[in-house]
């Protein structure tokens, strides 16, 4: 406990937390505005489509949970990763301004800082989940009614999809944890870690658009294996077709984060510090 | 466990890098009351010594004890041994009064600890500004101030001095007689002899990694030819350099063709170059060099490392 409070004492004290704070902002602004326009979009095709009659509103109802999840959970893409940027600096900073040997002078029992360095990354990761979901609880049902939606908030998908978004954001920064640990540069850590993050879930993306339909739906379901699409599977509303369930989504991201936080803890044991 | 009293037992220590024994089957013992010089030219393994002590490097064998307890082993190690090390630094936008805040939440001391720390330094004018902007010397006292944090009863100090005007070495070195005095164990380490004369009680000295000699700095460095190191410059090196080995004296011959002369005083060199008639150019006591002495006690004996 002592350690965690010491970890947390260390991020409140840098200007790191509320850069990254203000960037997440401006950056879920810009998400949620999309989002919007993504989702009159969506909603008008539906509304404007006369042609069928009880299946199809049934299947509009379900478009607007959909549509519904997407901006509650809006700001996920770029909020975890910059939650994972902020908790890989918790590591890299430690040998980037050389306070390890003081920290391990501490505490030299180095397993314990690890767990006191993941635990304040949860914590932050789960503030910033806090905040950004607090920001869409009160922005969503505004735009949701300015299309002639409901808000939607009596839907049990739309909270699960809420809870899931912040597991999401725990994880994350354990992975961020771990990942600062095997990758020790700070600057090397967080250009690595943004490419991997955007062009990995783009790249993917599109290499699965183009080349996954030739090996079918097995090879599709491939695809909850890249960290940034599993978080999203996380949050999608309802079951959609042809996609793997949530909880793979979940499981893919516990398994990195395990991964990570017990490579990470070997790592840290056995390296001299000098 | 706690440690059961302030003496400090190396035993066997060694440390293999790859290609190069950097630490080399180092025994020696460190007693509370008393300063004592950990001595050796750059690259001796000092401070690889002190990490492996410390638990932040792992020796390829042997241990170092606190009254007869493993670093790693010790509850709460910051309250019986505080140590500054190279290479300790903070984080450049942090404020020295938050890095020792941090330091202290992690020990469970109170943040007023931190602030009595601080003031101890005489740092309390700058603990809100970032550490950025500290000189060396206020970087140096901020490192002591976080050693002394948890009030131990052993200090470590790895090249304490670097960096430091006159006013801050003296100023180390009285902090550091005091805590002595006060029956602590303080162990220092140095690459410079003369600031460990006026310093410590006791003297540990190395060399490519192992111990050259241990014991009190008057008889270590008696036998060392007093340690002082004279710079001479004349037109007839070879003719005084004969003369001043004939008188026991020490000579090596400097790039400059100026000779280095130790285990003689420079009332002594000059009395010897009079007598011989031979004219003198230079005439210079310099502070002792241990990389010097030690290059002195090393010729002949060369492939040291
Ligand atoms: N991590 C390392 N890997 C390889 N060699 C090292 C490492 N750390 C130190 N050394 C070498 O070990 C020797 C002792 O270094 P050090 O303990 O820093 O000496 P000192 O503190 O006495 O100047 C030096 O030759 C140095 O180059
Ligand atoms: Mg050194």
């Amino acid at each position: 406990m002592k350690l965690l409070r010491a970890e947390l004492l260390k991020i409140w004290t840098t200007s790191t937390w509320w850069v990254f704070g203000i960037v997440t902002l401006v950056l879920w602004a810009l998400t949620t505005g999309i989002n919007w326009l993504t989702a009159s979009a969506t909603l008008d095709v539906d509304t404007t489509g006369m042609d069928a009659e009880t299946a199809e509103q049934v299947r509009v109802a379900g478009e607007a949970v959909n549509v519904a999840t997407n901006l509650y959970t809006s700001g996920q893409f770029f909020g975890v990763l910059m939650v994972m940027l902020l908790t890989a600096i918790l590591s890299t900073s430690e040998y980037f301004h050389q306070t390890a040997t003081t920290t391990f002078l501490l505490t030299p029992r180095r397993e314990t800082v690890v767990l006191a360095k993941l635990g304040a990354g949860v914590v932050f990761g789960l503030l910033f989940w806090v905040i950004t979901t607090v920001l869409n609880l009160i922005v969503t049902p505004l735009i949701l009614s300015s299309l002639d939606v409901g808000a939607q908030l009596g839907e049990g998908a739309v909270w699960r999809a809420i809870l899931l978004n912040g597991l999401a954001y725990g994880i994350w920064a354990i992975l961020g944890v771990g990942a600062g640990i095997l990758i020790r540069s700070q600057l090397a850590a967080t250009i690595t870690l943004s490419l991997i993050y955007v062009i990995g879930f783009l790249g993917a993306a599109i290499i699965f658009q183009l080349i996954g339909d030739r090996f079918g739906d097995w090879f599709q379901n491939l695809q909850v294996l890249i960290p940034g699409l599993a978080s999203q599977l996380m949050v999608s509303g309802t079951e959609l077709p042809g996609n793997p369930p949530r909880w793979v989504g979940a499981a893919v991201l516990i398994v990195y984060a395990l991964v990570a936080g017990i490579v990470g803890t070997i790592i840290t044991k056995k390296r001299d510090i000098t | 466990m706690t440690a059961r009293s302030g003496e400090i037992v190396v035993s066997h220590l060694t440390k293999q890098y790859k290609q190069l024994r950097a630490v080399d089957d180092l025994s020696f013992t460190v007693q509370p009351g008393r300063v004592t010089g950990f001595l050796g030219p750059n690259g001796a393994g000092k401070t690889t010594t002190l990490r492996m002590m410390l638990g932040l490097v792992t020796p390829s064998s042997g241990n170092a004890l606190f009254g007869g307890v493993a670093y790693k082993d010790l509850d709460e190690p910051i309250k019986h041994v505080g140590a500054l090390l190279e290479a300790s630094g903070a984080h450049k936008g942090r404020t020295g009064r938050n890095h020792l805040r941090v330091i202290a939440t992690a020990a469970g001391l109170p943040a007023s600890a931190a602030d009595e720390a601080l003031a101890r330094v005489g740092l309390t004018p700058a603990a809100k500004r970032k550490f950025k902007g500290y000189s060396l010397g206020m970087k140096q006292r901020l490192g002591i101030a976080a050693a002394l944090l948890g009030n131990p009863q052993v200090l470590i100090l790895d090249e304490p001095a670097n960096g430091l005007d006159p006013e801050g070495i003296r100023w180390m070195r009285d902090l550091l007689k005091a805590l002595a005095v006060q029956g602590r164990t303080v162990l220092v380490s140095s690459h410079l002899l003369a600031e460990m004369q006026q310093l410590a009680d006791d003297v540990v000295i190395i060399a490519a990694g192992k111990l050259i000699r241990q014991g009190p700095v008057g008889e270590v460095l008696g036998s060392m030819g007093g340690g002082a190191v004279v710079r001479v410059r004349t037109p007839r090196p070879a003719d005084l350099a004969a003369a001043l080995t004939a008188a026991t004296g020490h000579v090596t011959t400097l790039p400059d063709e100026a000779l280095s002369v130790t285990g003689l005083d420079p009332a002594r060199i000059g009395h010897i170059a009079f007598t011989s008639g031979i004219e003198l150019h230079e005439l210079t006591g310099e502070k002792a060099d241990l990389e010097q002495v030690f290059l002195q006690l090393t010729a002949g004996k060369a492939d040291i490392r």
